[in-house]
């Protein structure tokens, strides 16, 4: 039994992690449909960001979230302005165009850091495990469920109860007539886009303490994300999480019947058998404009 | 003999019944006249009959044949062809290429490699020379005028030969002569190919049909010769309470 | 479908005469630089093979180096099963370090040449031919092609690196026999074997062009549009999509074929994400809407690598991700975009010209593949 529990609570750590990576990439994807290829290395800015500010200016992972945040925020918003912007109209080129961003910035991160792995430490209060009975749960792990929960909600409250969440939905309704009431479309659009490269920042910090840190950790991470947010359906938040919850569950399930790779190479199949037949998502109908 | 047979047809949308217990029957070489307020249903009837939007209630039968479970391209083999309402021609190929594309006689993969060129002779040169578009043989259609497109796709249509025509407003944005040249063609059809027309402009209504189908709400109203149909009460009542934007 | 034949004429005569003349004679004959090059035109036939579905029909297959890969691997074995004649039981090397005692029974045909090659190309078209129908059944188009063809590309690879003992795993397979065709030893830095993968890379896109060309040509075109008018002229659209899907799949594989025989190993990075994106690349800086474009984009962007990286080792990558990103946004069709404007464009003034003067001159049309065969040749 304890075999069972452990092996789900693995899975919701996955799943956490799935989350805030996935996260970012379903509110650009939804409001824009733009596929971000680049979105990995986004995390991975976010993951070496949170590196430097450890290792050269002794910042403390937590206290440096909210400056990786704005840093991979402003970047993320000055590719929206210098790139993606002028392809909102041609949706399978984004795709093409934001793995070139993807190249150059994980080329520039080689260059500058090095193509070796960097470490960083988790803050010592959460060192150690919550044990119950005879599951052990690592105190970062249950963390990382709970803050993942809490981004899920924050950016939920944000798209739906303040003013630049009703402005994003009504530009992702119909953009014309919306500029016809006077929003700013390409603010609303330059804006999401940099909040959804903040998301992917701060997943990219988070997830340092699990993952050793290299310029290409972000092309697995975006392949997984992708599929996460296409299984959830597009533009619902809650479908993204259930995708998370599902894919993480999943993967943990199959890599313990079979092995780590033949239970991802399953997960794939089935993601793939997914899409094939429900393109919209599996959440997207209860949200069907 | 019906050539088409529409037996209690309906769909609905969610809970929104677009068509809702339709019969309707046409004998070869028909042209029926399809008329009705905006959301009687129209379209949506040629969507049942051409396979773009399925049943939920009712047959569509062909040739005698059940054809309501068979999708598009299977409709369209059976000979059932369809001008839609904003014209629907290729713009990326030149109207040439177009109309090869809708001489669809052998539509399988395998012949389709076979060819190599098309043959403006016999049939297409006809064609073309009917629309007035020999000339533009090599130009793409996105650079025809809206006029020139609606031709193309009538000669689509005409290239395709289906038994039966299913024409969504076909002179929509057409002038004055060109919608009588286009009752001209449609006056030739008659006999040999049956057709469906739904139009607003009663003047060309008047030019072609025999007989007419007036549609409210999914449902059929009224049905007759125009001057039947125009005194019948329920129809009058049906267009005032729409509004009557097009009688 | 007429007018442009010439147009394609001439600029397939002058690739030909660039691969086949130009080439060679720049390198004075020379099997070590021509085995270089060999590996070029390799994967230029793969960036042909892709901008056949993507640019003709639409469908953009991420996922292109899993077939590639799958050729490869076939020819690989084939020549592994030369190369341990002499070891006990016939088994490669790398199956008795993970102690596999006897050969596996999916390796067993691949000691027949004639099973080779029919396999290299067969069964990527059969996986192709599998997913193919089982996308395009489903209407699913555009994004979800993309992104379907992308996740069965990482499955493929897992599997493939997961299963040491029966594929190498991440060393791949190594130690490679020469393979013998017909009495003929393909040595890979040898004159004869550039020509004869200059060969392939021909009459692969002859018959690719051909079938452009054809009316399954035409129809590609139309759905690539607007599948659903065409469905309403009766053809059965998913059955066009996976034979073009097929077909694609079939050269990818005939490609990794050569690319085995000119590296003398494979390895599973063949099939791997940034592989096959890369592949993308090439088709998108060619022009995906020309097949011979493709081709030399693949060549060219190469050539740049293989000349550049020598230079700046670290520069490169990032070199190619600008050059990608300028691409994407100001030439969508490629370079073979700005050649047929220029071309168009001259052809007009020189028809404007033959008109005031009434002086007949040859046309424009010769003028663009011209220029593209330069870009090669540098």
């Amino acid at each position: 039994m304890d075999v069972f529990f452990n092996q789900a609570f693995t899975g919701l750590s996955t799943a956490s992690i799935l989350l805030l990576v996935a996260l970012g990439l379903a509110i650009i994807y939804g409001a824009m449909g733009v596929i971000n290829l680049a979105h990995g290395e986004f995390v991975m800015l976010g993951a070496y960001a949170a590196w430097f500010l450890q290792s050269f200016l002794g910042i403390g992972l937590f206290l440096g979230l909210p400056l990786v945040f704005v840093f991979v925020a402003l970047l993320g918003l000055a590719i929206e302005r210098g790139l993606v912007r002028w392809l909102y109209h041609r949706p399978l080129d984004t795709i093409l165009a934001t793995w070139g961003v993807g190249i150059v910035l994980q080329q520039l991160v080689r260059m500058i850091a090095g193509p070796d792995s960097r470490y960083v430490e988790r803050p010592a209060m959460l060192d150690g495990n919550l044990r119950i009975a005879d599951v052990y749960m690592s105190n970062y792990r249950i963390f990382l469920l709970f803050f993942s929960v809490a981004v899920l909600v924050a950016t939920w409250y944000l798209m739906t109860r303040t003013e630049f969440g009703t402005k994003l939905r009504a530009v992702i309704q119909n953009r014309e007539i919306s500029e016809c009431y006077g929003i700013r479309t390409e603010r609303v659009y330059a804006l999401t886009f940099a909040y959804g490269a903040g998301l992917a920042g701060i997943a990219g910090a988070l997830i340092t303490p699990l993952a050793s840190v290299t310029p290409g950790m972000g092309t697995n991470l975006v392949v997984d994300a992708f599929l996460v947010v296409i299984v959830g359906g597009v533009g619902s938040l809650l479908g993204t999480a259930a995708a998370s919850g599902l894919v993480g569950e999943a993967t943990a399930l199959f890599s313990f019947l079979l092995n780590d790779t033949i239970g991802r190479v399953a997960v794939l199949m089935a993601i793939i058998v997914l899409i094939r037949f429900w393109p919209q998502g599996l959440f997207a109908d209860r949200i069907r404009r | 003999m019906a050539h088409l047979e529409l037996k209690e047809l309906g769909v609905h949308f969610g809970g929104l019944r677009a068509v809702d217990g339709l019969n309707l029957s046409l004998k070869f070489g028909e042209l029926r006249c399809l008329l009705g307020p905006n959301g009687a249903g129209k379209s949506t009837t040629l969507d049942l009959i051409c396979g773009k939007t399925l049943p939920t209630a009712g047959r569509v039968v062909f040739d005698d044949r059940d054809i309501t479970g068979l999708k598009e391209y299977q409709r369209a083999r059976c000979g059932i062809g369809r001008k839609f309402q904003t014209p629907a021609v290729f713009r990326d190929l030149t109207v040439c290429e177009n109309l090869e594309v809708a001489r669809s006689q052998h539509p399988g993969v395998l012949s389709a490699l076979g060819v190599f060129r098309s043959r403006v002779r016999g049939r297409m040169a006809e064609v073309l020379e009917l629309v007035e578009l020999t000339g533009e043989l090599h130009t793409r259609a996105g650079n025809l005028s809206h006029g020139q497109t609606q031709w193309l796709e009538i000669a689509m249509l005409l290239m395709q030969d289906s038994r039966l025509i299913l024409f969504d407003e076909p002179t929509a944005g057409m002038t004055i002569q060109e919608t009588h040249k286009t009752a001209g063609i449609f006056n030739a059809l008659k006999g040999s190919h049956t057709m469906i027309v739904v139009e607003h402009d009663m003047g060309f209504v008047r030019e072609i049909a025999e007989t007419v189908t007036v549609m409210d709400m999914g449902t059929l109203l009224a049905e007759g010769s125009i001057a039947d149909v125009e005194n019948d009460p329920a129809v009058r009542e049906a267009y005032l309470a729409n509004g009557g934007d097009d009688a | 479908m007429n007018q442009n034949f010439r147009f394609d004429c001439v600029g397939y005569a002058l690739f030909a005469a660039l691969v086949l003349l130009a080439v060679p004679w720049y390198l004075s004959f020379d099997g070590f630089e021509l085995n270089t090059f060999a590996r070029y035109l390799a994967l230029g036939m793969v960036a042909m093979a892709l901008a056949l579905s993507w640019g003709y029909a639409g469908i953009l297959n991420l996922g292109q180096a899993a077939t590639f890969g799958i050729g490869a691997y076939i020819m690989a074995m084939h020549l592994k099963l030369g190369a341990s004649a002499a070891n006990p039981g016939g088994l490669p090397d790398f199956m008795g370090w993970t102690n596999v005692e006897t050969l596996p029974w999916f390796w067993v045909p691949f000691h027949s040449l004639t099973v080779t090659l029919l396999a290299g190309v067969l069964l990527p078209a059969a996986v192709a031919g599998v997913i193919g129908t089982f996308m395009f059944r489903g209407r699913i188009t555009g994004v979800f092609v993309a992104i379907i063809t992308l996740a069965l590309l990482v499955a493929i690879q897992l599997v493939f690196v997961e299963y040491q003992m029966y594929t190498g795993g991440q060393n791949g397979l190594t130690g490679l026999a020469p393979l013998v065709l017909a009495g003929w030893t393909a040595d890979p830095y040898s004159t004869a074997f550039y020509y004869f993968v200059a060969g392939c890379l021909l009459v692969a896109t002859a018959a690719c062009v051909a079938l452009t060309r054809s009316k399954v040509g035409l129809i590609l075109r139309a759905i690539k549009e607007n599948p659903d008018r065409v469905r309403f002229f009766g053809y059965h659209v998913s059955s066009f999509e996976t034979v073009v899907f097929c077909i694609s799949a079939m050269i990818a594989g005939w490609a990794g074929m050569l690319y085995v025989l000119v590296l003398e190993f494979a390895s599973p990075t063949y099939m791997g994400v940034p592989f096959s994106l890369a592949i993308v690349i090439w088709c998108a800086v060619g022009g995906r809407n020309s097949l011979v474009a493709a081709a030399l984009g693949g060549i060219v962007v190469n050539i740049l690598e293989g000349r550049l990286s020598d230079l700046f080792v670290e520069g490169w990558t990032l070199f190619l991700g600008v050059t990608f990103i300028l691409v994407v946004l100001f030439m969508p069709d490629g370079l073979f975009g700005v050649f047929r404007r220029i071309a168009t464009r001259l052809h007009e003034r020189l028809r404007r010209h033959r008109n005031s003067t009434g002086k007949a001159l040859p046309t424009g049309a010769g003028a663009v593949p011209a220029r593209a065969g330069e870009q090669g040749g540098q």
